[in-house]
């Protein structure tokens, strides 16, 4: 017991003057968070906008298709009935605008009042949302009244704004937990592989050989400092979302930060034995280096760090659903948007213990001393 | 190569302090080590000497604990090296022909910590001090230059206050200085009563600090004797060697010229 706290004292010491380490680990993936959270990427796909349509009649019925126009549309329609329903998705920010189209939309001799609400703190997507709703408004009138532009009368139809103020994050908010889970699985893999390879090749873990209790206690230590890491790297993360990105952290209870640390250590034990893994069957750097990078740039793109899971074709979200990463991200992201209890978090935390037994089943199998 | 000391540790124990009988270790077809056998007394510097891959090495891990042997018994300290390696291992030092030590831990903190391994509280001082690497105890392992790499390694081989200390090239690559500077540092060593096996295919190395040597080729052991005896073994057979013998060497012109001073840092 006491060696095995002297040995992760030294493995601590040694993690924490290797400035590279750190770097990597804490402020790289910070510098990244803080770069595509201030960019606020929710601007390059069209806004989620509630639709309740209650005319429904031909001229609602083609609005609708002009909007909604298959592959590339204007607006994201999540079409509803019920506007208590949308008002509360608008303020939870699950859609950035409703529109709600009156009874008797198009027909002649009625102006059609189209109301629309929008999420205040999202100026950008009212924008967008506004401009197309307008233009396919002009447009529709023309096709249905078939008049040529000199008798067109642009009261026909109005836009009715209304805003409330909604709490949703957004991007920031799917993007904060992300970048934790990629800062965890980068310093696990690269760290873990990059030192004992060192460790290997330069026969450090040799002269532990000569030592009558042999390395393997020393890597129990190894592994006890990057589960340290990996706690410091998802506090470190998060709290710089929460100041710098606004970003809330389920309802900031000690709870929840109870269930962050738990999902960060299984993600943490996962990544670390991934690294001892490929650190066992590689004999060098060279080998490693690549295999390290074929192991976590897939990841880093397809785990819905940056993007969601949703944009992929159905065929490449089915696979990616079940990598390492994804299950991390989803578990934090559970948390820390909706406020999930871990408890609930069965299938992630399940996915993350399936993927660990198997890179440890591995790890054991190819992993030399020399 | 005190006498007294020698002769004391000897009393103490009785026996042999490593006896090997008949060892063999194969690497496929090669046979690296072939039916070796050899003993070695409490408090002697007993050398292995051999060109590259006569099998010094590969004998030397064996008795460590770090390789086992095909066929053959081995014995250090009484203990025996293939049932209990792990026990052999803790009353042995050990420096290993290329080591490393942690990066990012300084000189003393890794001699305490591998004092840990052993459940020793070391005098980190004095074994500092006894290596001479009193002023370099805060460095890092990697600023080292070769000799001071070399005593650290044997610093760090000297926590567990070993019965029996095992050198595999302990001078190789050093420069004459600090390699004479090793010399006076395994003497020091014997003379505390340690016994000690090296490896080495510098041949005056082995004159200066061996009471006797094992000549090893493809496996075998050719000779052992002490240096002493192997020279007048081979003149007796009419040998006459083919340059004149000198009085001095090149080498005590370089170190004549040069200084016997350490050049590190």
């Amino acid at each position: 017991m006491r060696l095995y706290f002297v040995l992760t004292i030294a493995s601590l010491k040694m993690y924490f003057r290797n400035r590279q380490a750190i770097f990597w680990a804490l402020f790289f993936p910070m510098l990244i968070m803080l770069i595509f959270g201030l960019l606020n990427f929710d601007q390059f796909s069209p806004p989620d906008v509630g639709f309740i349509d209650n005319a429904k009649n031909e001229a609602s019925t083609r609005f609708r298709d002009v909007i909604d126009d298959g592959d590339d549309p204007l607006l994201d329609l999540k079409i509803e009935d019920d506007e208590e329903f949308l008002r509360d998705e608008l303020r939870s920010g699950d859609v950035d605008a409703i529109l709600i189209i009156p009874e008797g939309f198009g027909e002649p001799d009625n102006v059609s009042t189209v109301r629309a609400i929008f999420d205040s703190r999202k100026p950008q997507e009212q924008g967008i949302t506004e401009t197309v709703t307008r233009d396919v408004l002009d447009s529709l009138f023309l096709d249905i009244a078939n008049v040529p532009d000199e008798f067109r009368v642009e009261s026909r139809f109005e836009i009715a704004p209304a805003f409330i103020e909604g709490e949703g994050e957004g991007f920031r908010g799917f993007l904060v937990p992300g970048i934790a889970a990629m800062a965890i699985m980068q310093a696990g893999i690269f760290g873990v592989v990059f030192s004992l390879i060192r460790f290997k090749t330069g026969g450090v873990l040799r002269r532990l050989q000569a030592t009558p209790i042999g390395p393997s206690h020393f890597l129990v230590g190894q592994m006890t400092t990057r589960l340290i890491v990996t706690l410091l790297q998802t506090y470190v993360l998060l709290v710089v979302g929460m100041l710098a990105l606004r970003v809330t952290i389920g309802d900031s209870s000690i709870i929840n930060w109870i269930d962050i640390s738990i999902m960060a250590l299984f993600g943490g034990a996962l990544f670390t034995v991934l690294g001892l893994a490929i650190s066992g069957w590689a004999k060098t750097e060279d080998v490693a280096a690549p295999v390290a990078n074929i192991v976590t740039l897939p990841m880093m793109f397809l785990s819905g760090i940056f993007f969601p899971i949703e944009v992929f074709p159905d065929w490449l979200g089915n696979i990616s659903q079940f990598f390492p990463l994804t299950y991390l991200a989803d578990g934090f992201r559970e948390i820390t948007v909706d406020g999930a209890s871990i408890v609930t978090l069965g299938p992630e935390l399940l996915g993350l213990g399936i993927w660990t037994a198997i890179a440890f089943a591995v790890a054991t199998r190819v992993f030399r001393w020399e | 190569m005190t006498e007294t000391s020698r002769n004391l540790a000897s009393a103490a124990t009785g026996g042999p302090i490593i006896a090997v009988d008949g060892l063999t270790k194969r690497y496929g077809d090669l046979v690296a080590v072939d039916g070796v056998s050899f003993t070695v007394r409490p408090g002697e510097v007993f050398g292995m000497l051999g060109p590259n891959g006569a099998g010094k090495t590969t004998t030397v891990e064996i008795l460590e604990g770090m390789r086992r042997a095909d066929s053959g018994s081995a014995f250090v300290g009484g203990i025996d090296v293939h049932r209990d390696p792990q026990k052999v291992k803790s009353i042995i030092g050990v420096q290993l022909q290329s080591t490393a030590f942690f990066d990012y831990l300084s000189v003393a903190e890794t001699i305490k910590l591998y004092g840990e391994l052993y459940g020793e509280k070391v005098d980190v001082d004095a074994i500092l001090e006894e290596v001479e690497l009193t002023d370099r105890r805060k460095a890092y392992f990697n600023h080292l230059s070769g000799g001071q790499k070399q005593r650290m390694s044997i610093a760090v081989a000297l926590v567990n206050k070993p019965q029996v200390l095992f050198l595999d090239e302990p001078t190789t690559a050093l420069d004459p200085q600090a390699r004479r500077h090793m010399w006076e540092l395994i003497q020091r060593i014997q003379s505390t009563g340690t016994t000690i096996m090296l490896t080495t295919h510098y041949m005056e190395e082995a004159e200066e600090l061996c009471d006797r040597v094992a000549i090893m080729d493809r496996g075998k052991i050719v000779q052992l004797d002490s240096p002493d005896r192997l020279i007048e073994q081979l003149i007796s057979t009419g040998f006459t060697a083919t340059r004149e013998v000198k009085l001095a060497t090149l080498e005590d012109v370089f170190i004549n010229l040069t200084g016997r001073s350490l050049r590190e840092g």
